[in-house]
């Protein structure tokens, strides 16, 4: 237990001193700061001066827990952080829904659960530190807090783009989930996009008063039907389809359905 | 209806054309281009002859919609108005709960004679965060929305290529824009055309 309690600070430690730098020489960040929450709660001109103070905050909160000796107000000090962290969140969440919480780097998805179970992780793990002693390095504690760190970047939005989007675009590229369908029928929109970039749709289009009534299939040709006033306009898409001239087009007296 | 798809084939294979003819579209005189009236309808005044909302209740052809500006809207559907559901679709697939945009003319006593109702209509941009299984996750401003392929519906356009039908080349990570059909009452959608930048 003691163990484990010694291990805390230094993974505290290095994840807020990692935050503190991101907020206090990110020029991105910087520049985003006034469209995140923080700039909702103290107003988007003071949103740079708030978030440096922020990022001077941790700093001092990190290099205190890194340093020795280990004392218990450090991890309290931590565990202050993490839950003004939580309590920021909540607000973020409640009256700045669409903002971004402006936490470890700029991007503009909005506070979600992983931001909640990450400050709720840094608490935790705060709380235990409260205990840190003394206590000789162990393999295993190593593992746990290599464990941990994973766990934070993990639950961190910030850095999905480096691991989660390269992750998923293999298992994309492997499953193929929109693998090309089987030749089959010509969907009717590829024959809608050759329609509307043709002459004989823009040379009827002032005239049509309707959407698409009626379309069938007849020798290799897809028939469009329209209202066009007290008229019908009829045009004949080639079903193969790429030349838009070849489409023919005829307004007939045949009264609309109406 | 065969005999007039019968007529209205042979009208256009036999008297179509590339572009319909000048005289076709009525006089070719000045006064008649610009003479032509002006839709009398007030900047900023709402359209008449226009409506939006959700099907409260279907009545023998009327649909009884609810703005989102709580106005009530009765819309009458004709035999000639057309219908749109990720496609032209036939009356019998309006239902309540649809939300729909419709445009026709507005008569004497209020009701809307529909020339045009396109049902559940989104247009949306975001996105993609991920793609499984006939799936396509969009990151709409933070929010999810499931968009579904289609199959036989949906397409593709890529830049300015022809349209196609696979929709394989679609990157996570990459912003599309997505025309298609909403389900009501959830964040799913089903894909009519996803256009991709590249």
């Amino acid at each position: 237990m003691y163990g484990i309690a010694a291990l805390q600070p230094y993974v505290i430690g290095l994840f807020l001193l990692w935050a503190a730098l991101m907020k206090l020489l990110d020029r991105r960040m910087r520049a985003q700061a006034g469209q995140t929450a923080l700039g909702r709660l103290v107003g988007s001109a003071r949103a740079v001066l708030a978030l440096r103070l922020v990022g001077v905050l941790e700093l001092a909160v990190a290099i205190t827990l890194l340093l020795p000796p280990a004392l218990p107000v450090e991890g309290a000090a931590a565990a202050v952080l993490s839950t003004g962290f939580l309590v920021y969140l909540t607000y973020a969440h409640l009256a700045a829904p669409t903002s971004s919480c402006g936490c470890l780097g700029a991007h503009s998805r909005p506070v979600n659960w992983r931001g909640f179970a990450r400050a709720g992780l840094l608490l935790a793990m705060s709380l235990v530190a409260v205990r840190a002693r003394l206590y000789p390095v162990d393999p295993w504690l190593v593992v746990l807090g290599l464990a941990e760190a994973v766990a934070l970047l993990g639950l961190s939005a910030e850095l999905d783009r480096h691991w989660l989007m390269p992750l998923r675009r293999l298992l994309v590229r492997l499953r193929k989930p929109l693998a090309a369908p089987s030749p089959q029928e010509i969907p009717l929109e590829v024959t809608m996009r050759l329609l509307y970039r043709s002459p004989a749709y823009c040379s009827a289009s002032a005239q049509l008063t309707s959407d698409v009534q009626d379309v069938w299939d007849e020798d290799g040709l897809r028939f469009v039907v329209y209202a066009a006033g007290g008229r019908t306009a009829v045009f004949a898409v080639p079903l193969p389809g790429g030349d838009p001239s070849a489409v023919r087009v005829a307004l007939t007296d045949e009264p609309a359905l109406i | 209806m065969t005999s007039r798809r019968q007529l209205l084939k042979s009208a256009v294979l036999g008297g179509g054309a590339g572009v319909v003819a000048a005289t076709a579209l009525g006089s070719l005189g000045p006064e008649a281009a610009f003479g032509a009236a002006a839709p009398d309808v007030e900047p900023g005044a709402p359209d008449p002859d226009f409506a939006e909302g959700r099907i409260r209740s279907i009545k023998d052809n009327t649909l009884l919609v609810l703005g989102s500006n709580m106005v009530f809207h009765n819309i009458r559907v004709v035999d000639g108005t057309s219908l749109w559901k990720l496609g032209p679709t036939t009356f019998d697939q309006a239902k309540p709960g649809d939300g729909l945009y419709a445009r026709g003319v507005r008569m004497p006593d209020g009701v809307l004679a529909a020339e045009s109702v396109w049902l559940n209509i989104v247009n949306i941009k975001g996105h993609v965060s991920n793609i499984t299984s006939e799936k396509i996750h969009l990151d709409h401003k933070g929010q999810e929305v499931l968009c579904h392929r289609v199959a036989g519906k949906s397409i593709a356009v890529y830049s300015d290529a022809p349209p196609s039908a696979d929709l394989s080349l679609l990157r996570v990570g990459q912003h599309v824009q997505i025309l298609g059909a909403w389900r009501p009452d959830t964040n799913e959608v089903d894909i009519a055309t996803v256009f991709s930048p590249h």
